[in-house]
């Protein structure tokens, strides 16, 4: 299995990482580089870690633990209006971003009043696209807790709902933080970074519960393989977009259109097969954006089962 | 320090309510304008009722009381005795009759050309409409989102409003209308 860890030091000898990284097998999802200053996220099998550690106290550097690394998260508010941004939706992003996560921000359409607050089917189907979603539902106990729980209750991807009033449970999400309200300024006293890793921690144990799930019908590549070989693709390579391919869990968003390179795509070699044979290759709600879904090793194992008449 | 009264259903939307007007007030440097507020919120009815009472309302300020003025060949002369006022003073001048014929001689010491004195001391400043139009802004920003059924109540020192999501009724009009008077009262 492999663990997504980041590298913190300098570039001096840095290509000397770079070669154990590629000789045990891992992947270099990420580099930053200020000056003399690196960051690397990288992918690797986690039998080796000793090895990668050893190596980055020879150099000089650290390694830093990012439980989110590889992960896309979604941060919801009721709208996009001066009540709910940029705090403390902004503020939850950028603290999830600490932990490795890839974040976006969103605010419904029709998102706040009490019994007005609704969410549409193509809003839904955006929000599915990612790892996990957190809503953030504001002070009032009575709309929380019979009206706006209906924003998340089809969502098929696992949610964590912050909300200002303390409550025991709320139906039709995986965690819930309370606390967090309505802000104003940024969350930087104590008790509100407090809250702030809270949230963290939920979104951690959500994404590790998922993982989970997926190790047991584990997925044939894990996303990295599949990034890896996306990287050699020229339409990637020329791609002025951040982050041109962002990792999820069970797959990838690659920035290039769908229309365009769906071919490319398809045709794309991964461990002898045919990235067509190992994914599911869909088309972007947000356009210009492919999705790639990794089918599970038992799924790709069924196509190769000779039929019996 | 403004002084809260918060009634309603929920507690911890009092306090977190009443914590954000004051950020509000304190992000838009007007804390020290407001005197009393109060803040009825019942979620379950879906009614929000927020009013404002203005510290110091002394309504409007005739020049003649805010500087002396004395009649001179070509103009009037005026000396400022209420530096609070200077640079409000200073701006309706220039806006009324052109900065050409408005100079400011020293910090205090404004000589107008080419206008008689009676014709300045009819002037009037009212100090409150800008701090009025800064109290709306921030009762605009406390209300939640989605309670766009609003109705506005304001007399010289009091600013009150009622927000609902759906159809204003007759008695949240008239809670808001018993609220705005209450204010009023205290500042008799």
């Amino acid at each position: 299995m492999y663990e997504v860890l980041m590298y913190d030091g300098g570039v001096h000898k840095v290509e000397q990482l770079y070669e154990l990284i590629e000789d045990v097998g891992g992947f270099i999802l990420q580099k930053t580089q200020v000056q003399v200053m690196i960051t690397i996220t990288m992918a690797i099998p986690a039998e080796d870690r000793p090895l990668i550690e050893a190596k980055t106290a020879e150099l000089g550097g650290k390694v830093v633990e990012v439980p989110l690394a590889g992960t896309e998260i979604a941060v919801i508010g009721p709208t996009l209006g001066r009540h709910h941004m940029p705090h403390p939706i902004c503020d939850i992003a950028e603290h999830l971003r600490r932990y490795g996560a890839i974040t976006i921000v969103m605010g419904l359409a029709r998102g706040r009043g009490r019994k007005t607050c609704q969410i549409s089917a193509s809003e839904k189907a955006i929000i599915e696209e990612y790892d996990a979603a957190i809503f953030m539902l504001g002070n009032f106990k009575e709309c929380v807790t019979h009206e706006k729980i209906d924003l998340f209750k089809d969502i098929q991807i696992p949610v964590v709902t912050v909300v200002g009033p303390e409550l025991d449970s709320l139906p039709h999400c995986e965690a819930l933080v309370c606390g967090v309200g309505r802000k104003v300024e940024r969350m930087r006293r104590s008790e509100e970074i407090a809250k702030l890793e809270e949230i963290a921690d939920r979104v951690k144990e959500v994404i590790s519960v998922r993982r989970q799930e997926i190790e047991e019908d584990p997925l044939f590549v894990h996303p990295s393989e599949v990034k890896d070989a996306l990287d050699d693709m020229d339409a990637v390579q020329e791609c002025l977009r951040p982050a041109p391919v962002v990792l999820h869990v069970d797959g990838l968003r690659v920035k290039i259109p769908y229309e365009k390179h769906l071919k490319e795509l398809e045709e794309l070699e991964v461990y002898g097969r045919k990235l067509k044979d190992i994914a599911t290759i869909s088309n972007c709600r947000l356009g210009d954006s492919t999705m790639i879904r990794i089918k599970t090793k038992a799924e790709v194992q069924e196509m190769y089962v000779p039929k019996v008449d | 320090m403004v002084e809260f009264e918060l009634e309603g259903t929920e507690q911890y939307a009092l306090d977190s309510y009443q914590w954000l007007l004051e950020r509000i007030l304190m992000d838009m440097s007007i804390s020290n304008m407001v005197e009393r507020a109060r803040l009825i919120i019942r979620p379950d009815q879906t009614l929000f009722i927020v009013s404002l009472k203005v510290k110091h309302s002394s309504g409007k300020r005739p020049v003649n009381d805010i500087a002396e003025l004395v009649g001179q060949e070509g103009g009037t002369f005026l000396t400022i005795k209420d530096e609070a006022f200077a640079p409000r003073l200073l701006a309706t001048l220039w806006r009324l009759y052109g900065r050409e014929r408005v100079q400011q001689l020293t910090r205090l010491e404004i000589f107008v050309e080419g206008v008689p004195v009676n014709e300045v001391s009819d002037l009037s400043l009212d100090p409150e409409e800008e701090v009025r139009s800064q109290l709306l802004d921030a009762m605009w920003r406390l209300l939640p989102e989605g309670l766009k059924v609003r109705n506005e109540i304001y007399t010289d020192d009091v600013m009150t409003i009622v927000a609902t999501e759906h159809g204003m009724t007759v008695d949240f009009l008239e809670e808001a209308k018993k609220v705005h008077k209450n204010m009023i009262g205290e500042a008799a």
